[in-house]
């Protein structure tokens, strides 16, 4: 499953309709919020009005979206039925202002979806020409951008020459984990977009955690731009960070679940490569309370097998976090070494 | 559904994903019961480590019968838990107070009781 999401006139749409149009695209059935003026012409199309139902003491982001869980079962039966041809793919597209997370939580929660379903990637349309706007004034823009495993930056074509660079380093002060891609109008290769993330490029792990996650040392370049880039960020910070050994699994996961409960409205995003001291590592990824369950992958990507972990919070400073798995250490096994901070100036 | 409480359970929380799917993967006997022993291990564990926090807040949890935690208080209160993610709302309704990793005291303390690895390796 693939959730597309982005602000209202991000060109969501018009990035589904291109994509649609793909051959490769013909086993993918596609939910959408609401039919929009940019029709998408594509046989597998279902409306899912946003319903979202909240848990007794739930947060927002354990809300359960009903109708998501009604299409998607729909879906399932049709084809056990042999009423539609296999799926190979479902992508959600939700409103502008909506908050991939409660989608995340209904596919892992539910006792079918969770096993008929994953997802494999939140797709987040970024316009180049009025991104920076969107994020300055609606917080739900930077959430979705912390969200995503894949910003595709659209309207690049339109926008003016040298405006995109300051955004491109905005939202990688946001989200260092996400890979980008540029769209000009309807320009875009579904292939790469649809790309499982561990496959973005030969070397992979840059990938899985960004293109700077791996730099322990960025340039005076790199910091001038970041820093100007953060200072409209407000209290959005990113934290990546390795460990000097491999973490004792249990162990971490019991400090991630305390953070979680604690912070979790607060962790706008956690994604990375744990060493957990096994043939391969552990795949994590999480958007605030909700985790995808953990992959424990057979091998490294690539040669580099330190764990790198990506933290994007909202008021959380690097600071703590260091300072929490310092003191934990002892239980961990292991202690975290820097490698790279985002911090609002 | 767990046979002690009659409780559907439908949710696994994701600390626990990867020793429940090798449990429920393995196909000969031998494979289902080496599993099964990795997973209580894995859970004891779990409960020895988590052990090492609550102690800053007088608590302790201790693996039920395999399919739950009991966490007590010092006053005798007791509560069962499915797992880690209804532990820390039920740690904090028991103690009054928040529980937060980030927490200098919590820190303080940690450094103060180093980790007993016997303990935290199940053994």
């Amino acid at each position: 499953m693939t959730i597309v999401t982005g602000f209202l006139g991000s060109g969501k749409t018009t990035l589904l309709s291109k994509v649609l149009s793909a051959p490769s695209m013909a086993s993918t059935a596609v939910l959408v919020n609401e039919f929009g003026k940019v029709g998408l012409d594509h046989h597998l199309l279902r409306r899912a009005d946003e319903k979202t139902v909240l848990l007794e003491h739930g947060c927002v982001c354990c809300t359960t979206r009903e109708d998501l869980v009604g299409a998607l079962l729909e879906l399932l039966d049709e084809e056990d039925k042999g009423w539609i041809s296999p799926l190979d793919r479902v992508v959600v597209e939700t409103t502008g202002l909506a908050d991939p997370t409660p989608i995340l939580f209904t596919v892992f929660s539910h006792p079918v979806l969770q096993h008929h379903y994953f997802v494999n990637l939140v797709i987040v349309t970024v316009d180049a020409v009025n991104g920076e706007l969107h994020l300055d004034h609606n917080p739900e823009s930077t959430k979705q951008v912390a969200a995503a495993d894949v910003v595709v930056l659209t309207k690049t074509d339109v926008a003016k020459t040298g405006a995109v660079d300051p955004l491109r380093a905005r939202l990688r002060t946001i989200n260092p984990s996400a890979h980008t891609i540029e769209a000009p109008f309807r320009q875009v290769d579904p292939e790469e977009l649809l790309r499982p993330a561990a496959k973005w490029s030969p070397n992979g792990t840059r990938d899985v955690l960004g293109h700077g996650a791996n730099r322990l040392a960025p340039s005076p370049e790199d910091l001038a731009v970041r820093d100007k880039a953060a200072r409209h960020v407000s209290q959005t910070h990113s934290t990546s960070l390795t460990f000097d050994g491999p973490v004792d699994w249990v162990a971490f996961g019991t400090w991630l679940s305390m953070l979680l409960h604690a912070r979790g409205e607060d962790v706008l995003r956690v994604k990375g490569l744990l060493d957990v001291g096994e043939a391969g590592p552990v795949l994590l990824n999480g958007v605030q309370y909700v985790m995808h369950p953990p992959d424990h992958l057979g091998g490294w990507p690539d040669e580099d097998r330190r764990s790198r972990i990506v933290f994007i919070t909202r008021g959380v400073r690097s600071e703590e976090l260091l300072a929490s798995l310092e003191a934990f250490r002892g239980i961990i096994k292991a202690g975290p070494r820097l490698l790279e901070a985002n911090a609002p100036v | 559904m767990c046979i002690l409480c009659g409780e559907f359970v439908t949710r696994i929380h994701w600390t626990e994903k990867h020793a429940e799917d090798r449990a429920r993967a393995s196909t000969d006997a031998g494979a289902k019961d080496e599993s099964r022993r990795n997973r209580r291990r894995e859970r004891t564990r779990r409960a020895a480590v988590t052990n090492q926090v609550l102690r800053h807040y007088g608590l302790n949890v201790c693996d039920w019968s395999g399919t739950k935690y009991i966490l007590r208080d010092g006053k005798g209160r007791s509560e069962l838990v499915q797992d880690l993610g209804s532990l820390w709302p039920v740690a904090q309704k028991l103690t009054g107070r928040p529980l937060d990793p980030l927490d200098p005291a919590l820190h303080a303390a940690l450094r103060e009781a180093p980790a007993i690895s016997s303990i935290a390796n199940g053994e």
